[in-house]
């Protein structure tokens, strides 16, 4: 037996509280993947798990600046919500120790549209 | 802490970007405020030809043409106070609007969670209360028309196909993009598939259908992949399959995958090659309303199209109908590509000017070039000139202007792209890919062809003007299929638009922007040559020599007239004629 | 080349597609996943298979560009020729891998390492102009980097 209306709202309000506080977004359609966002993923989800830190690395579509793939959206408490493009490993790197130990933005690579 | 995000220049005003950099953080720290404030260079704020642009966070102000005077107010108020300047900021508007992307680059595509956290197939249960006959009353107050290119309104033809009799009917969702330029589709069906798979069920209630299937590029391997699983985790939670959401409704959908055949856009056709044929288009009628897949009324609609019907029925057909203009509503999202700085999928409410979409959104031409006109609609569209770019962005309007909404490719082209050249590219693809069915286009296509052939070699006559209009004209009105029917458009726009440039190709043998090679010869002037031997590394054909001593020239015997030397010559010496 | 398991191979994908109704395109899209090309062997396998003329299979691998009548090269080079990727100058590479290679778009190099074929959008159109090798994307492509990417398989 399938779900029904009720499960819908059911599973819509458990996801909600599932819900963690920090995370970092990876553009991972075909034109991020071409642009080298498996490495960049790889990459954050291997440091944030070497520093034992609880924020949630996820995989998402095409947020359509296309021009900035591989683009990462990092929110973490006390830094601003921003978008990082032409993002490479060193720059990766650079999010971790900087925008989420550091809490300083990252130079060169804001893309604020 | 504050953050002044100061924009990168790419090049232009560095001078005054360095300084301003350095004055800035130097009084702040002067007012140890070097803890409370972090001055940052970033690659785009998103305002352009405002000068340096900077961005204050948390507040959001944006300031423009900035100077260093202006420095110690900015930090005084904005910096110390939280207050905004005046004269200094800009307004900075969005003017994209996300209905058909809301999700795209939000959730994770492959987490059923992540779609029902974003109210994912409340519509579809809104639409399973409400019934197919209002359903397709929702639809009708919405007001969508197809987003593939043609834009017929998606109600009348779900009614169509509602109201021929028939157990077995079929939707189908068209995810061959076959527009070379255009890839929303594949950003939808990767970012997104929940979202297409939820307007499909919703379709298939309305028309009637309990099978659904998705005709998908075998190019975009992670797009099948995605709604593929997609597909699965909705039979896992019974979504798929009988009594959906423990209503009446049973639904089925599968993939199958196009096998690169641009004619296949043609719904006539696409129905051939689910079948496992070639794809030929059919003469209509029947229409696929009538006698579509096996013989059975079919519906088809465009990937995008069908991720704006879960939102049309999670927030009403009338608050969708009040987006955009009148006859067309809701947005539209482009592939804004070619000559422009910030290329990528924009998501836009109908109505907008393209010129806002180029230089507001996408930031202008690359390399601060000048503009020469918009093609729209891919190889069934045409270009537009810069006259008509503050026109608004809808089906009839673009139509109006000899070119098509298509399904959203949207090129920039700048002075370096030739109108012959462009077309001549359009109408290639096109006779590659017609099917070879009918004469009108597979003759016609082919005779045109020969004729921008000619013509970009230098070997045109006068009245090859005239032959490529009669010849558009018989293609236009005898062809099966759209394909055929629309295959000029490219050359029959720059023809109405460029004439001046096409007789510049036939009578004086000149290409004006230096395309066309044939029509092109380098040379050298020795006077403005500062034998800094730059096009000499840039060329592909070593056709280039000399040295500091005695300058540099062309051997015209070697050269291929690429225009590498051209590009790279700062001081004007390469001349193109 | 063929495997020997061809017949099995042949076995199992129309064993998966039998029941659907026009399933030809499907099943020639898993033989060419298998094989990088569709083999005559395999055509003529499926077709005794599937109890379809050859001349309907061939119909079909002939009409749509996606499927490759012949092998592949070692490494296969795709160059986009959409519309993004031909405005920001992909026929100049296209001329210099066929300088480079000697070798004409849709067919192999000699010693059968490199195939050079011309693709219609890759969709990747704001990195243009594009240069796919076996997969691998290369973006924003120059002229002259074209030869050191061919040189990066050339020594493998």
């Amino acid at each position: 037996m399938g779900i029904t209306r009720q499960d819908l709202d059911k599973l819509k309000e458990a996801a909600g509280k599932r819900v963690p506080k920090d995370w970092i977004r990876v553009g991972y359609s075909t034109c991020g993947v071409a642009a080298g966002a498996d490495v960049v993923y790889s990459v954050l989800v291997e440091e944030v798990k070497a520093r034992g830190l609880n924020l949630d690395v996820k995989k998402c579509g095409c947020v359509g600046l296309c021009s900035a793939e591989p683009l990462v959206e990092v929110n973490v408490e006390g830094v601003p919500h921003v978008f990082y493009g032409k993002v490479t490993k060193d720059v990766a790197h650079k999010i971790m120790d900087e925008h989420v130990s550091q809490k300083k933005l990252v130079e060169n690579h804001i893309y604020e549209l | 802490m504050k953050r002044i995000l100061i924009q990168d220049t790419n090049g232009n005003l560095r001078k005054e970007l360095r300084d301003f950099h350095v004055s800035l953080t130097s009084q702040l720290r002067d007012r140890n405020l070097a803890e409370a404030a972090q001055v940052v260079i970033v690659a785009d704020i998103g305002v352009y030809q405002k000068g340096l642009v900077a961005k204050i966070l948390p507040e959001g102000f944006v300031y423009g043409n900035l100077e260093a005077k202006h420095i110690p107010a900015i930090i005084e108020q904005t910096i110390q106070k939280g207050e905004k300047i005046a004269g200094l900021a800009l307004e900075k508007k969005n003017k994209q609007m996300r209905l058909v992307l809301r999700n795209c680059g939000v959730i994770d595509p492959e987490s059923f969670e992540d779609y029902l956290r974003c109210d994912g197939y409340q519509g579809l249960a809104r639409a399973l209360e409400m019934g197919p006959e209002k359903v397709i009353e929702e639809m009708k107050k919405a007001g969508l028309r197809g987003r593939g290119g043609a834009g017929f309104p998606t109600w009348l033809k779900w009614n169509l196909t509602r109201a021929v009799p028939g157990a077995v009917k079929f939707i189908i969702c068209n995810g061959d993009e076959g527009d070379p330029g255009a890839y929303m589709d594949r950003s939808v069906l990767e970012g997104d598939p929940h979202a297409v798979i939820e307007g499909m069920m919703i379709g298939g209630l309305a028309v009637g259908a309990t099978q659904g299937i998705f005709y998908i590029r075998a190019e975009y391997p992670l797009a099948v992949q995605r709604i593929q699983k997609a597909i699965d985790t909705c039979y896992a939670k019974g979504l798929l399959g009988k009594n959906i959401l423990g209503s009446s409704f049973n639904f089925e959908i599968e993939i199958r995958l196009g096998a690169g055949a641009f004619v296949c856009g043609e719904e006539t056709a696409l129905i051939a090659s689910v079948e496992g044929l070639r794809g030929y288009p059919r003469p209509r009628p029947p229409f696929p309303s009538v006698k579509g897949l096996w013989g059975h009324p079919t519906v088809i609609n465009n990937v995008e199209t069908l991720a704006n019907i879960s939102y049309i029925f999670l927030h009403g057909g009338e608050a969708f109908g009040k987006i955009g203009m009148e006859g067309s509503t809701g947005t539209k999202v482009f592939a804004l590509t070619g000559k422009v700085r910030n290329s990528g999928l924009v998501e836009v409410p109908m109505g907008i000017s393209l010129r806002e979409i180029v230089f507001d959104i996408g930031g202008g031409v690359l390399n601060n070039k000048k503009i020469r006109a918009i093609q729209t609609g891919g190889p069934s569209g045409g270009v537009i000139p810069e006259q008509f770019f503050d026109t608004p962005v809808g089906y009839e309007s673009l139509q109006k202007l000899g070119s098509i909404m298509g399904s959203g490719g949207m090129i920039v082209l700048d002075e370096n792209d030739c109108m012959v050249d462009i077309s001549k590219f359009y109408l290639g693809f096109c006779v590659d890919e017609s099917c070879g069915k009918c004469a009108p286009c597979r003759i016609g296509g082919t005779q045109m062809l020969a004729i921008l052939t000619r013509i970009a070699a230098g070997k045109g006559e006068e009245d090859d003007l005239k032959k490529l209009d009669e010849i558009a004209s018989a293609m236009q009105k005898a062809s099966l299929c759209g394909l055929g029917q629309t295959a000029p458009n490219p050359v029959v726009s720059t023809l109405k638009y460029f004439a001046e440039e096409y007789r510049a190709h036939v009578i004086d043998k000149k290409c004006p922007s230096g395309k066309c090679s044939s029509l092109v010869a380098y040379s050298i002037n020795k006077e403005k040559c500062t034998a800094c031997g730059m096009c000499a590394r840039a060329c592909p054909a070593t056709a280039i020599t000399g040295s500091r001593t005695d300058k540099y020239t062309i051997d015209k015997a070697k050269c291929i007239s690429c225009g590498q030397c051209f590009e790279v010559c700062k001081f004007g010496a390469v001349v193109r004629q | 080349m063929v495997a020997e398991t061809l017949v099995e191979d042949v076995k199992k994908v129309v064993e998966r597609w039998k029941d659907k109704e026009g399933n030809l395109i499907m099943v020639l899209h898993d033989v060419q996943d298998r094989y990088g090309y569709v083999p005559r062997e395999a055509a003529l396998e499926v077709s005794r298979q599937l109890d379809a003329p050859l001349a309907r299979i061939y119909e079909v691998l002939t009409f749509y560009n996606y499927f490759k009548v012949q092998a592949p090269g070692k490494f296969n080079i795709s160059v986009c020729l959409g519309t993004a990727c031909y405005l920001k100058g992909a026929t100049t590479l296209i001329e210099e891998i066929r300088e480079i290679l000697h070798v004409e778009e849709g067919h192999s190099t000699k010693d059968g390492l490199f195939h050079l074929q011309i693709v219609r959008c890759l969709g990747c159109c704001g990195l243009a102009p594009v240069i796919t090798v076996d997969g691998k994307v290369y973006s924003a492509v120059k002229r002259s980097d074209v030869v050191n990417i061919i040189a990066e398989y050339s020594n493998k």
